[in-house]
């Protein structure tokens, strides 16, 4: 049986804010501007985003009401009502509360009545990996319609609260670790939703998921991007529910969100490898491809890895890329729902055409990637 | 196609060396992810690694990077007159690397170690293996191929560049000048890149061919990843 991306929608909290903004909204650590902020936005190209705290650092709206918000605007726009919906997947990286799962909190914000339910945890990935157990859902049959939403709160850890909190952590005597503050000129928040159905919509396009398909190399590299670790090394305790109070964690920066910046390079190649894994299996042709969405800017794809692809044969070439990045931010696993919500709202998509899907997680290195045809109606 | 007619930065390679490029950056990738399991160069990664551990990897290079010359340039003697032009290109690059050792020396005393004592080192298990397996394919009529194990070799000459030098210096303390033998692959790397392409599009031209180039890349990583696993183990 076939699944098909019937709806989607989006919420992005607050107004777009620039550049020349962010500091305003997040706060300046020890009232000082950031030395690393302009380096690292000109590496990522992102000219606007969206927080879900105001320039208090007072959260507006909570993440689940942003998913609940991504979600109803779906069901609306596909004319569902709650009971429709036979299955819920949720995706987040972290929750408003520890526990219960993130999807529990979704389901009852969107009064979906005795649903099943499915909460994923993780990076960027843990979105595509919410819509694969639907998709699979309903392709057994088990499901006619299910509702998947992916959202990030991810400003709350990026207030300069939480970096002049951390008083004992690396580098804290000189300003921020680089490995702290990388994230920050990165991240920030939104949400999106995505409706799936046995049936395509009458009349009308929709997108077919040919397949999803992903693979994690956590067995291979260290952590790259992570909160719970000091990054202190061995001698630190392990987790951040290690130390006697929470309140020693986040002073030894514990609780800071970090990226290994010098594994990060990993992850574009193990994108690629993916990609050419899937070329050599002959599920993907490389010209057939008219739409590639991926979850990270053409910034990353550079220098020689572009030269070998396009040697090779496996380059996607540029005007085919679509990514909305650059005004609505990085929102970590909201990002790719956030760009299918635009692309499948903007009508680009002309029936037949194939889209290609990219989310690479530096987080411990997982890779996915998801095919869809266009397909109209009868 | 000739050396002095490069295939531009933009441009495709005919359909079976794309195949064989497609292989070989696979089997790259692969052997990377190995790599970075391997003990010694894990430590680089979580920032554990010493001045010692510098001292050991040198010391069991150098036998494979003497024994790199000496492929090589018998592979170049191995190519008939029907692959005059893959010859010139790989004699060319013997000569820039056939004294690389030297280097590698210094690097070793520069970093504590006695240049008597690197001298006369031996060969590890995995070198053993290593260079036996190189000689081997190198002696074979027109041996196309040792592509495979150039590519392998090449990018592990940029990766120490780009990836090891300076974190080998951050993490020990050692001055750049220490570090000679791994910084000063990744500054000839682009122009041997170049000459790789041309050769690949030269002799990828049947599918035996794209699967030896393949194979033998494949072999090349992992000996060469042993080699590093199997440190003093002589």
């Amino acid at each position: 049986m076939s699944v098909y991306i019937t709806q989607t929608g989006s919420y992005l909290p607050g107004d777009p804010v620039d550049n020349e903004r962010i500091e305003t909204v997040l706060g300046f650590v020890h009232d000082k501007p950031s030395k690393l902020k302009r380096r690292i936005l000109k590496s990522n190209g992102i000219q606007t985003r969206h927080y879900a705290i105001d320039a208090a650092q007072e959260t507006q709206v909570q993440n689940e009401e942003m998913a609940v918000a991504a979600g109803q605007l779906a069901l609306e726009r596909s004319g569902l009502e709650p009971q429709d919906i036979g299955l819920l997947s949720v995706a987040t990286s972290q929750g408003d509360y520890v526990l219960p799962g993130f999807g529990s909190q979704v389901q009852a914000g969107l009064e979906i009545p005795r649903v099943e339910l499915v909460t994923t945890h993780g990076i960027c990935s843990c979105a595509m990996m919410a819509l694969k157990a639907a998709v699979n859902g309903v392709k057994v049959g088990d499901q006619q319609q299910a509702l998947v939403v992916s959202s990030e709160l991810s400003s709350r850890l990026l207030k300069k609260q939480r970096y002049e909190a951390a008083i004992g952590s690396i580098g804290a005597q000189r300003g921020l670790d680089f490995n702290a503050e990388f994230l920050r000129w990165m991240l920030s928040d939104g949400a999106g939703a995505i409706v799936l159905s046995d049936r395509p919509r009458a009349n009308q396009l929709s997108f077919r998921v040919d397949w999803i398909r992903s693979f994690s190399h956590a067995d291979s590299f260290p952590v790259c991007m992570s909160v719970g670790h000091s990054g202190k090394g061995e001698d630190a305790p392990k987790s951040w529910q290690d130390y006697s109070t929470y309140g020693e964690a986040e002073a030894d920066g514990a609780l800071l969100i970090r990226q290994d910046v010098r594994l990060l390079e990993n992850i574009v190649k193990l994108g690629v490898d993916g990609f050419l894994g899937l070329i050599e299996e002959g599920t993907v042709v490389v010209d057939e491809i008219d739409h590639f969405l991926c979850h990270y800017s053409s910034h990353y794809f550079r220098g020689k890895i572009v030269e070998m692809l396009t040697k090779a044969g496996a380059m996607v070439p540029e005007e085919r890329w679509f990514t909305n990045l650059y005004d609505k931010g990085n929102t970590g696993c909201a990002a790719m729902f956030i760009m299918i919500d635009e692309f499948f709202q903007s009508g680009r998509a002309k029936p037949g055409e194939t889209i290609f899907c990219h989310v690479p997680e530096s987080g411990r290195f997982n890779t996915v990637y998801m095919q869809l045809t266009c397909v109209e109606g009868t | 196609m000739t050396q002095d007619d490069p295939i531009g930065g933009q441009e495709a390679l005919q359909p079976l060396a794309q195949e064989a490029l497609r292989g070989l950056l696979r089997t790259w990738m692969e052997f990377e992810r190995k790599l970075a399991k391997v003990p010694v160069l894990r430590r680089l990664d979580t920032g554990t690694f010493s001045q010692s551990d510098y001292q050991r990897l040198l010391f069991n290079l150098r036998a494979q990077v003497v024994e790199g010359a000496r492929w090589i340039t018998r592979a170049a003697s191995s190519f008939d007159r029907d692959h005059a032009e893959v010859r010139s290109i790989v004699i060319s690059h013997a000569k820039d690397e056939h004294r690389d050792y030297e280097i590698l020396e210094q690097d070793y005393v520069r970093a504590g170690g006695e240049l008597e004592a690197i001298q006369a080192g031996q060969r590890n298990i995995g070198s053993e293996a290593l260079a036996a397996f190189l000689m081997h394919r190198a002696s074979q009529p027109n041996p196309v191929d040792m592509l495979g194990a150039m590519f392998i070799i090449e990018g592990l000459g940029e990766k120490m560049a780009a990836s090891w030098a300076e974190r080998i210096c951050e993490l020990t303390g050692l001055p750049e000048e220490a570090t000679t033998f791994l910084r000063y692959h990744g500054e000839n790397d682009e122009n041997h890149m170049e000459r790789f392409y041309v050769m690949l599009d030269t002799v990828a031209t049947s599918p035996e061919r794209v699967a030896a180039i393949q194979k033998t890349a494949k072999v090349v990583a992992r000996l060469y990843a042993l080699q590093l696993e199997e440190l003093d183990n002589v």
